[in-house]
Parts: structure tokens; C-alpha cells; sequence
């Protein structure tokens, strides 16, 4: 398994960037920090981006799989903009320096279409998150999260701590407890307080709000668009 | 060709708006922010290109998905970036006033617009066409970094609204908008609706009028159909959530 973004690279430019990066093991729970200075290319891990208010609310705006990167502002602006990621599904990452990888986007090529494509995909993601935050119910919201995890990694089932799924939906542990057992009340998973298993995927799509198919409708339109100009370079 | 200083609308429209922009030449205090910071050449070259265009209340500049035709960078006025709800509903994500532009898809490589863009408050733009901005944007490194970090801000924004409305009450919320917009309109007389207000804020036009009710008999705000005069802005900071002072 490869970071999707690292694994679309031209020959030269992986040349370029392979010295640079070192697998890193990331555990769950494990914290990233912008101030760090080094970006992570998921591999097999899934990376919850939150955002902090000045009072201390968080919730996750988006998710961050082997699609993507965790700490795009360090790469294509050179400066910091989420302010904390954690480690929601545990695995490996491609660790590299940001002074690197800027310095590589700022070549002008294929490294920096990518990057722009993933910053597409996640205006549309960030976006659609706001929305969904705003007015869905709790159960629905992890409707929508457990989809996007479940489509960054090779199992079915999601081991969670309670208190990091309360952190990243930016509610109290006893609605998440709620909303476990409410989906699985309706056949869609079987859970416990640390782990969930999801039994029936169509009906958590069921039972998902609309956000979720919009996210995932965008995220492919606007990171897939190499087989589009592929086509029209054809003809 | 429409240079700022020939065209009396252009002066007029931005007469009020605060002049933040702390560029080398006059005539950059006349300008949006975005090309304040370009250089001159660089700055000359998109002028030269550029057509001054009225935005109207309500306009829709650009659909989802749809391409966009145009890269607007507003002198007054603002542009909401909008996400939908549900059917009926959207929400104001992030906005575009003197400070920013619409179009950064196109900088960032792509043809179709990431969300819908409506005018939320009318005002006046310089607008070029697509492929001359891109052309133009080719061939100038310092228009391309100054968009980078343009496109970081935006995401920012776009998270703190994320949790914002996660959290904070219809009222901070509203106390927040208010103040974005009066920092953008140079004027505390603000034209808006109770249903644009709804639409920007993603709550149904009667909790709009409930947290409008609050804030008025707080003495911070009055209103009367399509128009809402600041009246106490210190009493609408201390009223907003604390997302005003980290995204203004």
C-alpha cells in the first residue's frame, strides 16, 4: 500500500522526494502538530483534522486518508493552518520536513498539481463538514465519518476510543454512546465502547445524511481529473 | 481598457470602503488587496485586462461544479461562498470582500467552482475572464505564492466555520457576521434581509429574527425591513463568538 498522492509521482520527482521521507509508525490518539514543521502522507492510517476554537470546542473538519496530506498549508502557502490532527485509525505515514516539500512544490510541477487537486477536494470536503456540523443529528454525523474512514482503510471494522470519537464529532461522550446504539438499534453496525463493527453498509448510507455522497461525489471529481485530461489529450 | 482612475463608478464605489492596503502608489489604495500586493507590472498587466462590473444583490457568480467563466477581485461589495444544507438550505462557508477574490479554483488548477457564489452585499469588482487570468497567472510567481497562502486563509476560514456553527449560538453567530460585514461595507448602514441573513447563517428565517430581536433590544443594532444600522459595535463584539477575532 502506497500514499496515493506520493504513488502518482513522475519518476524524477520521486527521485527528488524519496531521500526525504521516512515511514513512520502513527499510533492512535497520537497528536500532530502544525508547529511541528513536517507534513504526513497517510499510508495506512486515517488522520482526523480538527480545529480549535480559542474556548477549547474542537471538531474534526475533515478526514485524511492515503488520498491525502496532513499539513497542506506547510506545503503549497509555507505557512501553518489547521491547528491540530490526531491519529484516529492507527498505521503508517511518509514523514517529510515542510521546507523540503515546499521547496519541491514550488518546481512548478506534477508534485504541485497534486497538491492543488488535494486542496480542491478538501475546500469541498471542509465545506460540506461546516454544513453537515450545522444542522444534522449526532447519529448522522457519524454516519457520514464512519463512511469516509471506512473508504481510507482495508477493514470493516473500527476500533475506536469513545472519548477521541467525542473529540473529533465535538460532542459529549454519552451522545456518542447514543448514537452507537441507535445504529446499531437499526442493523448498520455492532458495537461496544471501544470498537465497532460495521454490519451493513448500505443501510449506515441509508441512514447518512446527503453529506456524505456529496463529499465523496466532489473528493473523486477533483482527485481523479488525470483520467479527464488523459482523455482530452486524445482526442 | 478600464483603469480604476478613469472610471468614475470605480472611485465612487470605493470611497468608503477602509483603504488597508498599504501599497507603494496612490493608486493602489484604490484597489482590492489582492492586487495590492502584486507588483506593479504584474499589477498593470491584470488592470490592463480587467473590466469593472457592478455586483447586485443576489447575483449568482458562480455554481458549483459549474466552470467558472470569470476571477473576480472585489473593491466593494461581498461574494458569499455558499454550501448546501439540504434542499433548502445553505451556508455561508467563507466570504470575498476587497480582501480576497473569487475564482481561486482557477488558481489552483481546476475549471469548475467548489461552491456556489452569491453577492451579499452590492459593490463593484474588477472582473477578467478565465483564461487571461490563468495566462496572466503563468507568468507571475508572485501572484501564485500570494494566491497559495490565500487559498490557506480560505481554508482556515472555512474550518472555523466548521466548528463555529458546530458550537456557538445563532445570535454570536449573527453578532459575528454582522461585524465581517460592517469591517467590508465602510458604512453602518447594512442592506440585508432577514432571508439573506437565513441563507448565510443556514438557520430558518425565524431564528434569524429571534437573534436579530436580541441583539436590537441589547441596543447594539436597529432595524427595519432590508436594512440594519450598527449602532453600538463595541456592545456587538462583546456580543459575538470569539471566531470574529481570529477570522475577521
Amino acid at each position: 500500500m502506497q500514499n496515493r498522492l506520493l504513488a502518482a509521482l513522475p519518476p524524477d520527482e520521486s527521485a527528488r522526494l524519496d531521500p526525504h521521507l521516512t515511514l513512520v509508525p502513527m499510533t492512535q490518539g497520537m497528536v500532530i502538530d502544525d508547529a511541528e514543521d513536517h507534513l504526513y502522507f497517510p499510508v495506512d492510517c486515517v488522520v482526523a483534522l480538527l480545529y480549535e476554537l480559542s474556548d477549547g470546542a474542537s471538531a474534526e473538519i475533515s478526514l485524511v486518508g492515503n488520498e491525502g496530506v496532513a499539513g497542506i498549508g506547510l506545503s503549497i502557502g509555507g505557512i501553518p493552518t489547521l491547528n491540530r490532527a490526531v491519529v484516529q485509525t492507527a498505521g503508517h505515514a511518509q514523514k517529510v520536513r515542510a521546507t523540503v516539500l515546499h521547496e519541491e512544490f514550488n518546481r512548478d510541477d506534477k508534485l504541485q498539481r497534486l497538491l492543488f487537486g488535494y486542496t480542491r477536494a478538501l475546500f469541498a470536503q471542509m465545506a460540506q463538514t461546516a454544513a453537515c456540523n450545522l444542522s444534522h443529528p449526532v447519529h448522522q454525523r457519524m454516519c457520514r465519518w464512519m463512511l469516509l474512514t471506512l473508504d481510507r482503510v482495508v477493514s470493516d471494522r473500527l476500533v475506536m476510543e469513545r472519548d477521541l470519537v467525542a473529540s473529533i464529532l465535538g460532542v459529549p461522550t454519552h451522545e456518542v454512546d447514543d448514537a452507537v446504539a441507535k445504529l446499531a438499534r437499526l442493523g448498520a453496525v455492532s458495537g461496544s465502547r471501544s470498537q465497532m463493527t460495521v454490519l451493513n453498509r448500505p443501510q449506515l448510507e441509508r441512514l447518512c445524511c446527503e453529506c456524505y455522497a456529496l463529499v465523496k461525489h466532489e473528493s473523486e471529481r477533483l482527485l481523479h481529473p488525470v483520467s479527464h485530461h488523459k482523455l482530452r489529450s486524445i482526442i | 481598457m478600464n483603469r480604476p482612475s478613469d472610471n468614475p463608478d470605480f472611485r465612487q464605489s470605493t470611497a468608503t470602503p477602509p483603504p488597508r492596503f498599504g501599497g507603494e502608489t496612490s493608486s493602489s489604495t484604490l484597489l482590492n488587496e489582492r492586487l495590492a500586493a502584486l507588483p506593479r507590472h504584474d499589477r498593470d498587466a491584470m488592470l490592463e485586462q480587467s473590466t469593472t462590473v457592478e455586483l447586485k444583490l443576489g447575483e449568482v457568480l458562480a455554481e458549483a461544479g459549474q466552470p467558472a467563466a470569470y476571477a473576480y477581485f472585489p473593491v466593494g461589495g461581498i461574494i458569499s461562498l455558499l454550501a448546501s444544507v439540504d434542499k433548502k438550505t445553505t451556508l455561508e462557508v467563507a466570504l470575498v470582500g476587497f480582501e480576497g477574490m473569487l475564482g481561486l479554483s482557477l488558481a489552483l488548477g481546476a475549471e469548475g467552482a467548489p461552491l456556489r457564489a452569491r453577492v451579499r452585499a452590492a459593490g463593484t469588482a474588477l472582473r477578467i475572464d478565465a483564461a487571461t487570468f490563468k495566462r496572466l497567472l503563468e507568468n507571475s510567481p508572485e501572484m501564485r505564492a500570494d494566491l497559495n497562502r490565500y487559498a490557506c486563509a480560505q481554508l482556515a476560514a472555512i474550518a472555523q466555520t466548521a466548528v463555529c456553527t458546530r458550537f456557538h449560538l445563532v445570535e454570536e453567530r449573527l453578532a459575528r457576521w454582522l461585524l465581517m460585514i460592517h469591517d467590508r461595507a465602510g458604512s453602518d448602514h447594512l442592506e440585508l434581509t432577514h432571508g439573506l441573513l437565513a441563507e448565510m447563517l443556514g438557520v430558518r428565517r425565524s431564528g434569524i429574527t429571534t437573534a436579530a430581536g436580541v441583539l436590537r433590544q441589547r441596543g447594539f443594532i436597529k432595524y427595519t425591513r432590508g436594512d440594519i444600522t450598527i449602532v453600538d459595535r463595541e456592545g456587538l463584539e462583546a456580543a459575538s463568538c470569539a471566531c470574529y477575532r481570529i477570522v475577521r
